[in-house]
């Protein structure tokens, strides 16, 4: 009588070779979920969208003509400009190039904006006209109500 | 007191018995060092491995002190440096030995490179040792910003902004990294976290890797290098010669780190432009002067993208390197290689000399 523990090589190869796939299925299986845990854990968390609000700024008494200052609206850092002709003008302040925050520039031609990390210039309506910055400044909406100024995005 | 002989060998050999160690230390003990023109190349690895261990010990020791968040983290490295004592000489090392480690390993890859040897079957040394350059880089971005300082704050901002040009997973990348929109508290724990955790594990497996690598294979002699001196024993001839090369790393470090104390600029201001002039440390120059230069589009694609995937596939195509010259993994000359190598070396030195002067 065959012993039901007999088995010959092939029979024991096949075996091996099932339990191993199934071994890899079950590793597949075990991985995929615990990398979905940690990729979600470090992906960082999204706040409330903050973004379309209005802010006020500052009073038009703190930004005289030809001067701009930088503000943090809803987690964006701002540049408003007060220009030679009286307008108010607002940009996001980050380069479009890699981010760094760009400057009012007076002291070279007409007056710009300029970045010192990589050189890139913008005129006075944001566009790029030089250095490595591939696109215009984004810009943003100023409103003035009650000597005060209020900056959304567009 | 001396122990005497017989003593010693009894403890040796309880010793053996519950740590049976002979075979390892037999193992090592068989290591040797090819002598031969261009053995002096040979220092710069252990070398590399000296700067690394001081890294380690500097680290933990400010980690003591250094408080990882916006509002803490300039304060308690200004307390480290002001008020703990030799804490400006501890920081001051840290900082001198990332720059000294860098300029040692890639003097360690470019001999390496230069003397071919990657070549079979040194394939997965080469391998694991740009990997460690890739880690080493690593440690040096994710440590930069802990000093919360203006230099360090736009260094990280425009570091983090690199991937964002990748396709499809750009932006995500940039998020994990700064962990959230902008650089904050969140950027400045991940950048902590990976820098005295993750960056470290890794970064221990893989020296272990290619020390075990240098010790299976040992040094690699150059193609047609006559050896005219049989190699010389690692325990202890050439270990000696290790130590007077760190004791003269040792030196320099100190120097440095006493006569021109690494700085500590303004703290911090997310609002403010960038300083005129900022540049990021030298051995990232090559990269940013390679931005600078690179119009904002060429031939219609994206300037900066094109400098990322560039540098992206040229680095992919450095950690092949002993697939592709296929010559000298024959033991045939490949000049070619040679050149290359060379071109490499000029154009990093130009960009440096670039960056600085222009």
């Amino acid at each position: 009588m065959r012993n039901s523990h007999d088995t010959s090589g092939s029979t024991i190869q096949a075996r091996r070779d099932f339990l191993g796939k199934l071994l890899g299925a079950w590793s597949v299986l075990v991985v995929a979920p615990i990398a979905k845990v940690v990729l979600d854990y470090v992906t960082p968390l999204k706040g409330p969208d903050t973004s379309k609000e209005t802010i006020r700024v500052a009073s038009v008494e703190d930004l005289a003509p030809n001067t701009a200052k930088v503000f943090k609206v809803n987690k964006e850092p701002v540049i408003v400009v007060h220009t030679q002709s009286g307008q108010y003008k607002a940009f996001s302040a980050r380069c479009t190039h890699l981010g760094c925050i760009v400057k009012y520039n007076t002291e070279e031609g007409p007056p710009h904006f300029s970045c010192n990390c990589h050189g890139s210039q913008f005129d006075i309506n944001g566009k790029n006209f030089d250095g490595p910055a591939p696109r215009p400044l984004n810009p943003f909406r100023v409103m003035l109500k009650d000597s005060s100024i209020f900056v959304s995005k567009t | 007191m001396q122990m005497d002989p017989a003593t010693e060998n009894r403890v040796a050999r309880w010793l053996d018995e519950r740590l049976p160690m002979s075979g390892v230390i037999s193992f090592f003990s068989k290591k040797t060092v090819p002598r031969h023109k261009h053995s002096f190349w040979y220092y710069f690895g252990g070398l590399t491995l000296f700067f690394f261990i001081i890294q380690v010990v500097t680290g933990i020791l400010l980690a003591l002190y250094y408080k990882p968040s916006p509002e803490q983290a300039y304060e308690s490295v200004q307390r480290i440096v002001d008020e703990v004592p030799y804490g400006w000489l501890v920081r001051s090392i840290h900082s001198w030995t990332a720059n000294l480690m860098i300029g040692s390993l890639f003097i360690h890859m470019f001999s390496a490179f230069l003397m071919k040897a990657y070549r079979k079957p040194r394939e997965l040394m080469w391998i694991s040792g740009l990997l460690l350059l890739f880690l080493v880089l690593g440690f040096c971005f994710t440590g930069y910003l802990l000093p919360w300082d203006t230099i360090a704050y736009f260094a990280t901002l425009i570091g983090t902004e690199v991937p964002r040009t990748v396709p499809i997973v750009g932006d995500w990348g940039v998020s994990l990294l700064k962990g959230g929109e902008e650089i904050g508290a969140e950027t400045l724990s991940r950048m902590y976290a990976i820098h005295i955790t993750i960056l470290p594990l890794i970064t221990l497996v893989i020296v272990g890797f290619h020390l075990l690598m240098n010790q299976v294979f040992g040094s690699s002699v150059p193609m047609g290098v006559e050896e005219k001196m049989p190699p010389l024993p690692f325990f202890p001839n050439f270990l000696y010669r290790d130590l007077i090369a760190w004791t003269v790393g040792f030196t320099c470090l100190i120097a440095l780190a006493t006569l021109i104390p690494w700085g500590l600029g303004e703290k911090a201001d997310p609002l403010a432009s960038a300083p005129i002039g900022i540049k990021p440390e030298w051995y990232f120059l090559p990269l940013y002067q390679t931005l600078r230069m690179t119009p904002a589009s060429v031939f219609g694609l994206n300037g900066e993208l094109m400098v990322n995937g560039l540098v992206g596939i040229a680095s992919v195509l450095w950690l092949c390197i002993p697939f592709l010259d296929r010559n000298s993994s024959k033991e045939k000359e490949s000049k070619l290689f040679t050149v290359l190598g060379v071109v490499l070396i000029c154009y990093l030195v130009v960009t440096i000399v670039l960056a600085y002067t222009t």
